[in-house]
């Protein structure tokens, strides 16, 4: 598991934007359990790119990490490499704290 | 809003993205910069909403489900209504074969994921400019090509009627040159007019006076010319040239210049009476048509001896103009006057004349 930054520093007129960001990161959560269980990789590795592009981009780089490891996980159809990632995601997101500056 | 989002509101920016955090995250930095933005989900809504309310710029997601970035790009790019909007593919895709596939669908610049706000900004204000440039270019050039349109109209005017003269112009900022690739040797239709009884009236008015009633007579002359597409060639004196089938072919080039014989004869009538009742003068139009080719040559010159000829209210037409229009005129009003040798040429022409007026020629 990497040793991901537990304390993200957020531009503060971003700060409205983030509680819809992790509602949906949950929601992905769901939706990637759901589609690990029924073995779509393909679904997989929809949901692990648009990880990669959004999570940098909010300014949280471990699920942009987390999200290449998916996409990667699903092209190779690695069931357990995916299983990891997703615990190291639900653990990752029920400890990150926001800064705001 | 702010100051500075007041004086950019303007610009509109659609933001195409699947993922609502991405579309909610860019629309927010554009917003934040003062621009006014739309959003779509996916690439067909994108193209809907291109199509009903164009934007500025967009800036799209490649991988999306159904209609892809690269499809929605090559699409409005194809299409001339909607090929200038400036387009930035936006991709956590960073590979050339992506960026290659991103050119050939006609993508205008592209921008990694994550995004940074810089680049972005950067990116958006560069391709502003080019493309408030690009309209400004467009907006002068369609500036100049109605100057000169205006001008040519203009320069037409006087001798034209204003449908052919539009025409014209409008053929002018098609292909530059509105007579490109016209026969130099067209066959023309000329038409004399000119003013029985002239000499006495410059007898007996003053130049002043002359100078009204000549304009007056011109009008009505040019009006019925103009009613039937004629062309002025020329006016002097008291006389009138009028051709047909040039600049433009008519292919019913001897019955528009039939019918303008008549409508000439016919609009003068009334002007006549009046002169008339106020000189004492009996006046009226004398016409002359003939057909042949070239512009400048025998045709005119046979046009202008026939109209020397000609009685108040008469045409006198040669035989292939004659034979063209003879289903439109009553054959109690033509009179066969045989072959005529007329002043200047050697062969003899068949010459018809015909009384156009109500009146009794003069």
């Amino acid at each position: 598991m990497t040793d991901h930054q537990l304390t993200v520093t957020i531009a503060k007129d971003l700060a409205d934007l983030i509680p819809m960001f992790f509602e949906n990161r949950k929601k992905e959560i769901a939706s990637l359990r759901t589609a690990l269980a029924a073995g779509d990789f393909e679904q997989l590795r929809q949901l692990g790119h648009r990880m990669k592009g959004v999570g940098n981009s909010y300014g949280f780089a471990a699920i942009s990490e987390i999200g290449k490891r998916v996409e990667d996980g699903a092209r190779a159809a690695d069931r357990a490499g995916i299983n990891a990632c997703l615990g190291e995601y639900a653990d990752y997101l029920s400890r990150v704290q926001v800064v705001y500056e | 809003m702010n100051e500075r989002a007041a004086a950019t509101a303007a610009y509109r920016v659609l933001v195409v993205d699947d993922d609502p955090d991405m579309v909610r995250f860019l629309a927010h930095l554009l917003q934040r910069e003062g621009m006014s933005v739309e959003t779509a989900g996916d690439g067909k809504s994108a193209l809907l909403k291109v199509m009903t309310s164009p934007p500025d710029l967009m800036l799209l997601d490649v991988v999306m489900p159904g209609v892809s970035g690269f499809d929605v790009c090559r699409e409005l790019k194809s299409d001339e209504a909607t090929a200038l909007i400036p387009i930035v593919l936006v991709t956590a895709l960073e590979d050339t074969e992506s960026r290659v596939r991103g050119i050939e669908a006609g993508a205008d610049d592209f921008l990694s994921k994550p995004v940074k706000l810089e680049e972005l900004i950067a990116r958006v204000k560069t391709l502003r400019r080019l493309h408030e440039t690009r309209k400004e270019l467009e907006s002068r050039r369609l500036a100049a090509e109605v100057q000169r349109k205006e001008a040519i109209r203009k320069a037409f005017s006087r001798y034209i009627s204003p449908r052919l003269a539009d025409r014209i112009a409008d053929a002018a900022g098609e292909h530059g040159d509105p007579f490109q690739g016209r026969n130099q040797r067209t066959s023309l239709v000329a038409l004399f007019a000119d003013l029985r009884g002239f000499t006495r009236l410059t007898e007996q008015n003053e130049a002043g006076a002359l100078l009204g009633m000549l304009n007056e007579y011109f009008a009505v002359l040019t009006e019925a010319a103009y009613q039937h597409d004629g062309t002025i060639f020329n006016m002097a004196g008291d006389s009138l040239l009028v051709g047909f089938n040039v600049p433009f072919p008519q292919p019913d080039a001897a019955e528009r210049a039939w019918r303008t014989a008549l409508e000439m004869v016919a609009r003068f009538e009334p002007v006549a009476a009046a002169w008339q009742a106020r000189h004492g003068l009996a006046v009226g139009v004398g016409i002359g048509i003939c057909t042949g080719e070239a512009i400048i040559g025998n045709p005119v010159n046979i046009a202008a001896r026939l109209m020397q000829m000609a009685a108040a209210g008469e045409v006198l037409l040669c035989g292939p103009v004659y034979e063209r229009i003879r289903h439109l005129v009553p054959v109690q009003r033509v009179e066969g006057r045989g072959d005529v040798t007329l002043r200047g040429k050697s062969e003899p022409i068949p010459v018809y004349a015909v009384r156009a007026g109500t009146r009794e020629p003069a």
